[in-house]
């Protein structure tokens, strides 16, 4: 039952029935979205589920193959971007694309400079933009160059853009995943104030918590279609969840009875500037451990930085007593650590590889007589691994590119497996996999930690922590702020630690 | 790592290989026989030994335009050293020495300073070919010994087979050894294809990156005495503008720009295309102006034809396409 | 206030101030370089390379390269000449040489712009295969003094309030150009296009379209510059213009235009092919054999490229700690 002000008022956005296919891939199969003037709407969803989709038709990147969209009763002209922004509909991306080297005045007005008389009118553009920040709350300089500012500045500037092209409809893509608490506070208010202004905000965000604390309605999205529509007051997050997945939430697979010995790692004092400060922890074998914290506490670049991608400005890394160097990754490789990254297609995989090659690209030297590689063995190795972990694949030669979001993740956790690393650390396992083989890869982690293996975890999804984790080290804004026990570990404690509370034991 | 469509590319190269042979024996009754073979290999064997090279550090995604200046700069060493008293033998390994540190300089310039390596090279061309006017000024350096002239111009007694041959058959059966079937080789490829996946691979990426430059100088200054001995002079104006000829050959090979592609068969198929081609067009009486035409549209041919090829497979399969950075295309993949 | 704190944060500020220390270090040990006709001699030579620069810019901020204007300016020198003495006329041969330039630019552009292709490999080709054109249109003649129109001698020999015309071209060029690149839109959305190229699309800019003519515009002017050249020498053969494109962009890169794309200016390029020139002939003044000259260009342009790389980047970087505003 929608509230009287909304019924009162017309629809801003009607977006019916809509279908979209690429290729055989139906990507959207029957979804559907209403947007009011004056509510912030969350559209939710797993990944796969088409929301990506959806918003890029709005915004012009893709043409819909059946299905109605209508802006403010006119039907939605699906010309390009260009098109989009004209009609009034602004996206504001997972990554803000501003543009590096121009001024933010320029990016607040890029494409539609001001101009007088026919040429472009600096001090107007840095007079307005001005203007627009002050509204939004921000401190930020209009002539400094974009380049170097923080994500969230960035999106404020990308804010005061869809401002100043006087948006209708402003859709917010994952616009919290990579901020610090207070930066996500401004982002609210600022969001609230544009409600009140009357704009139609959509909202994407898995974190629940933050849809139920920030939204007005929203829009359950699942295989391409729309499931559930309902006004965020009326409902609770079980029954949202139940709506995304289609089932009910499983049980993480029993976690198995952890032996744990000695210490295999030890990190102390790290620090880099800027990114994380003072930490140190130990990890043993057989057990897991996790870095619990929000999306932008340092977690990533502590591991990075213990793994050897990054360097670092003081502190040490230690595996099995040897000091490990800094910033070697082929040196840390080779004594017996791995790393799963965060993200796979951009660091873990190499995308238009086969299968086989991906799987060995670690292996390379085990795999060499001398200095002949043997292609055999190459491909018999991955067929192995891609066995063990049950993935599903037509050819071993095929390219990576072809495999399922969860595949591709097996496929990453091969190649570093198979190395038989004494410490294996995975950056966001699971993320953007289907709820199966979820379940596979925690299973899967949890054998190879009965087996001996020291694992550290960085998860930010908390139902994975509890349910896998021995120890809990929480961080926020690259500090070390509490670390839990598996028996004192529970949600409220865990946010509390990385909110910047205290809590006792 | 091969993609499909490059694999074909290879067959496509030899057969333009068979073709030219063809079309010059057409066109003129001097071509087909050995001792016009024979002149097309010395003639393409400098191209060639910095084209293997080349080849691995196009695949890496890196670029070096110095290497003419390189391969000239290591013959002035050369001379310069024998002027100044040397043994021969040591001048040459004196020569090779320089074309390995201007690959050094060059990497490091890249690696440690993370300059882009288009930008630089351009300018160690400038530097390079600058050195050697500083070394011999306008005098070049013409006498040479005997012995290492006729090894240097002549055959292998007997045959048709050219002395730099067999050098540049031993290289490229260790380049093509290294590219193809050592960890080195899937570095490289590995490298062009995702240069940060690399480096999360523990792929020692800045390393295997010097290494390469390294070579492409060392390959450089083996040209460079190749190319002394065969012209029996080191001058500070020789082989102006070969960079541009030996990237062709590189592209028409079947390395892609962007990296992460490509075959040393392909290479080698290409650069001896052009070799018959600039062969057949001087026997039948073309300039060799034309030969500028041809190695210009066979870069533009194969830049234009994996786009036409790739265009037909998309619209065949359309679906997951990968996100490719360097050509900006769009995700599609939810 | 805030226009004094651009200058002095500009990107070009560097160039000129190495072009007043080389004018400066050469004018101490020998006077005779700051003299006027120093000064003029400078000014002579920079020309071509200034104009070819100034096009040139238009192309690499937007992350692209051209490569074939060596082959281009060439050709049209040498095609005006040729033109002039067949009975075509002065304007005859400017028309053939902006048309040439035109398709030229056209061809690159299109390939660019639409097929997609990288530019370094398009104009690279393009590079030969106009130099190959050339070749056999020129066939071994050569273009004398007596070929040239008066015109085109004419601005290649005189001087207006004792700047030589031909530097004047280019500073009026670098003047509009300048002009266009800042205050007319779609020339913003070239910087964009080089800043960010994703981003452009999403932003609305037609991207093919002003890479395209940014490519026939370069191509024009390198088209035209063809009178500049024929001017300046006099006369014209198959060498005309041989390696010139890298001494362009030599220039760019030296004058703070990136090669990565997105920034840099006319002014910067042009300043760049004079500080380049300044340094050629300051060699010669400090009594430096000639031989080492382009030695000193080529670490010249490593010390700009590297410059530049430090100055992008000692900027701010996102921090998770402490970033957070008061």
């Amino acid at each position: 039952m929608l509230p009287t002000e909304f019924l009162a008022s017309e629809p801003v956005l009607v977006m019916d029935h809509v279908a979209k296919s690429f290729g055989g891939v139906r990507a959207l199969v029957d979804a559907s979205l209403t947007l009011y003037p004056g509510e912030v709407h969350a559209l939710l969803g797993e990944n796969g589920a088409g929301k990506s989709t959806l918003l890029k038709t709005l915004a012009g990147v893709h043409r819909a193959d059946s299905g109605s969209i209508t802006l403010e009763g006119i039907p939605f002209i699906q010309g390009g971007t260009r098109d989009s922004i004209e009609q009034g509909v602004a996206v504001i991306y997972q990554e803000p694309s501003l543009f590096p080297d121009l001024t933010l005045a320029e990016n607040v007005f890029i494409g539609r400079q001001l101009t007088a008389g026919g040429l472009v009118d600096w001090l107007a553009m840095a007079r307005r933009s001005l203007a627009l920040f002050e509204r939004l709350g921000v401190t930020l300089d209009p002539h400094s160059k974009a380049r170097g500012i923080s994500i969230a500045d960035q999106q404020i500037v990308e804010i005061a853009k869809a401002l100043s092209t006087d948006a209708r409809v402003i859709v917010m893509d994952e616009p919290t995943a990579a901020l610090s608490s207070k930066e996500v506070e401004r982002l609210f208010t600022v969001v609230r104030n544009l409600r009140e202004q009357g704009s139609a905000v959509v909202f994407v965000s898995h974190r629940l918590d933050e849809v139920f604390a920030l939204c007005d309605r929203m829009t359950v999205m699942r295989d391409g279609s729309t499931v559930g529509r309902a006004m965020i007051s009326d409902t609770s997050e079980p029954e949202v969840v139940k709506m995304m997945v289609g089932r009910e939430v499983s049980e993480l697979f029993p976690k198995l009875e952890p032996k744990i010995g000695d210490v295999v790692l030890e990190v102390k004092n790290l620090s880099l500037a800027g990114q994380f400060a003072d930490i140190s922890f130990d990890v043993r074998a057989g057990e897991i451990f996790a870095l619990a914290g929000l999306v932008g506490s340092g977690r990533s670049e502590v591991i990075r930085a213990v793994f050897g991608i990054d360097s670092y400005d003081s502190g040490s890394v230690i595996l099995e007593g040897k000091t490990l160097p800094k910033g070697k990754p082929s040196v840390s490789m080779e004594r017996g650590i791995a790393l799963v990254p965060e993200d796979r297609r951009q660091q873990g995989l190499f995308m238009a590889s086969s299968i086989a090659r991906n799987v060995a690209v670690t292996l390379l030297k085990k795999l060499s007589s001398g200095l002949l590689v043997r292609r055999a063995d190459e491909e018999n190795t991955a067929r192995r691994w891609a066995g063990t972990l049950q993935v599903k694949f037509a050819d071993i030669a095929d390219p990576v590119e072809k495999l399922s979001g969860g595949n591709q993740q097996k496929i990453v956790l091969s190649k570093w497996l198979a190395t038989e690393p004494r410490v294996l650390i995975v950056d966001e396992p699971t993320r953007g996999i289907d709820v199966g083989t979820k379940a596979e890869v925690h299973k899967l982690l949890s054998q190879k930690a009965q087996q001996g293996m020291a694992i550290i975890m960085v998860s930010s999804e908390l139902p994975e922590v509890l349910g896998m984790a021995d120890r809990v080290f929480v961080m926020r804004e690259g500090k070390h702020q509490g670390t839990l026990d598996r028996a004192e570990a529970d949600p409220e404690r865990i946010i509390t630690l990385a909110t910047g509370g205290v809590v006792s034991v | 790592m091969m993609r499909r469509v490059n694999f074909s590319w290879d067959k496509g190269v030899a057969l333009f290989l068979i073709l030219a042979v063809v079309l010059g024996s057409l066109l003129s009754d001097n071509f087909a026989n050995v001792s016009n073979l024979s002149f097309v290999l010395r003639d393409v064997t400098e191209f060639a030994i910095i084209a293997l090279a080349m080849t691995f550090l196009i695949i890496s995604g890196e670029i070096d335009l110095s290497v003419a200046s390189t391969l000239n700069l290591s013959s002035a060493s050369l001379g310069f050293l024998y002027r100044a008293g040397l043994p021969f033998e040591m001048a040459i390994v004196g020569g090779l020495l320089v074309g390995l540190t201007c690959g050094l300089f060059n990497g490091y310039l890249v690696t440690k300073l993370g300059l882009p390596s288009l930008a630089v090279t351009i300018a160690t061309l400038a530097l390079y070919r600058g050195l050697s006017y500083a070394l011999l000024g306008n005098k070049p350096v013409n006498e040479l010994p005997e012995f290492w002239i006729s090894i240097g111009y002549g055959r292998i007694p007997g045959t048709f087979i050219p002395w730099s041959t067999i050098l540049l058959v031993v290289l490229a059966g260790v380049a093509w050894f290294i590219l193809h079937n050592t960890r080195y080789g899937r570095w490289t490829f590995a490298i062009g294809i995702n240069k940060e996946a690399a480096q999360f691979s523990g792929i020692p990426v800045q390393r295997t990156k010097l290494m390469l430059f390294a070579m492409t100088g060392l390959m450089s200054g083996v040209a460079g005495v190749v190319y002394t001995l065969r012209f029996a002079s080191a001058s500070p104006d020789g082989a102006v503008g070969y960079e541009l000829s030996i990237i062709a050959a590189v592209l028409f090979g079947g390395v892609s720009i962007a990296g992460g592609v490509g075959t040393l068969w392909g290479v080698l198929a290409a650069v001896l295309s052009l070799g018959v081609i600039r062969s057949a067009l001087q026997l039948a009486g073309f300039t060799a102006n034309s030969l500028l035409i041809v190695s210009g549209s066979l870069l533009l041919i194969s830049v234009i034809a994996p786009k036409i090829t790739e265009g037909l497979r998309t619209r065949a399969n359309a679906g997951s396409k990968v996100h490719n950075k360097k050509t900006n295309r769009e995700v599609e993949n939810e | 206030m805030n226009a004094l704190r651009n200058l002095v944060k500009a990107r070009e500020l560097p160039v000129f101030l190495a072009l007043v220390l080389v004018v400066g270090i050469a004018g101490i040990a020998n006077p005779g370089f700051i003299s006027a006709t120093g000064a003029r001699d400078i000014l002579l030579g920079v020309a071509i390379v200034a104009i070819l620069a100034v096009g040139q810019t238009f192309v690499i901020v937007m992350r692209h390269i051209d490569l074939s204007v060596g082959s281009l300016i060439g050709f049209t020198s040498f095609l005006i000449g040729d033109l002039y003495s067949q009975g075509y006329g002065l304007w005859g041969g400017l028309a053939a040489a902006l048309g040439v330039g035109m398709l030229v630019g056209g061809i690159n552009g299109f390939l660019v712009a639409y097929l997609r292709l990288p530019s370094l490999v398009v104009t690279l080709g393009g590079l030969y295969v106009v130099r190959g054109i050339f070749n056999d249109y020129a066939f071994g003649r050569t273009i004398t003094a007596a070929m040239v129109p008066p015109e085109v001698a004419w601005i290649g020999l005189n001087r207006l309030g004792g700047i030589p015309v031909l530097f004047l071209i280019g500073l009026v060029l670098v003047i509009v150009s300048g002009f266009i690149m800042r205050r007319v839109r779609a020339a913003r959305d070239l910087y964009a296009i080089g800043s960010n190229p994703a981003a452009a699309e999403l932003a609305g800019i037609p991207v093919a379209r002003r890479v395209f003519t940014a490519f026939v515009i370069n191509g024009s002017i390198a088209g035209l510059a063809g009178a500049v050249m024929l001017g300046r020498f006099n006369a014209a053969n198959a060498n005309s213009g041989l390696a010139l494109e890298l001494v362009v962009i030599a220039a760019c890169v030296v004058g703070g235009v990136t090669i990565a794309g997105g920034s840099g200016s006319v002014w910067g390029a042009f300043l760049g092919a004079i500080l380049l020139q300044a340094i050629t002939r300051a060699i010669g003044a400090l009594g430096i054999p000639q031989f080492w000259q382009q030695a000193f260009n080529g670490a010249l342009i490593i010390l700009a490229i590297a410059f530049d790389k430090y100055l992008s980047t000692r900027v701010k970087t996102t921090t998770i700690m402490g970033s957070d505003d008061a």
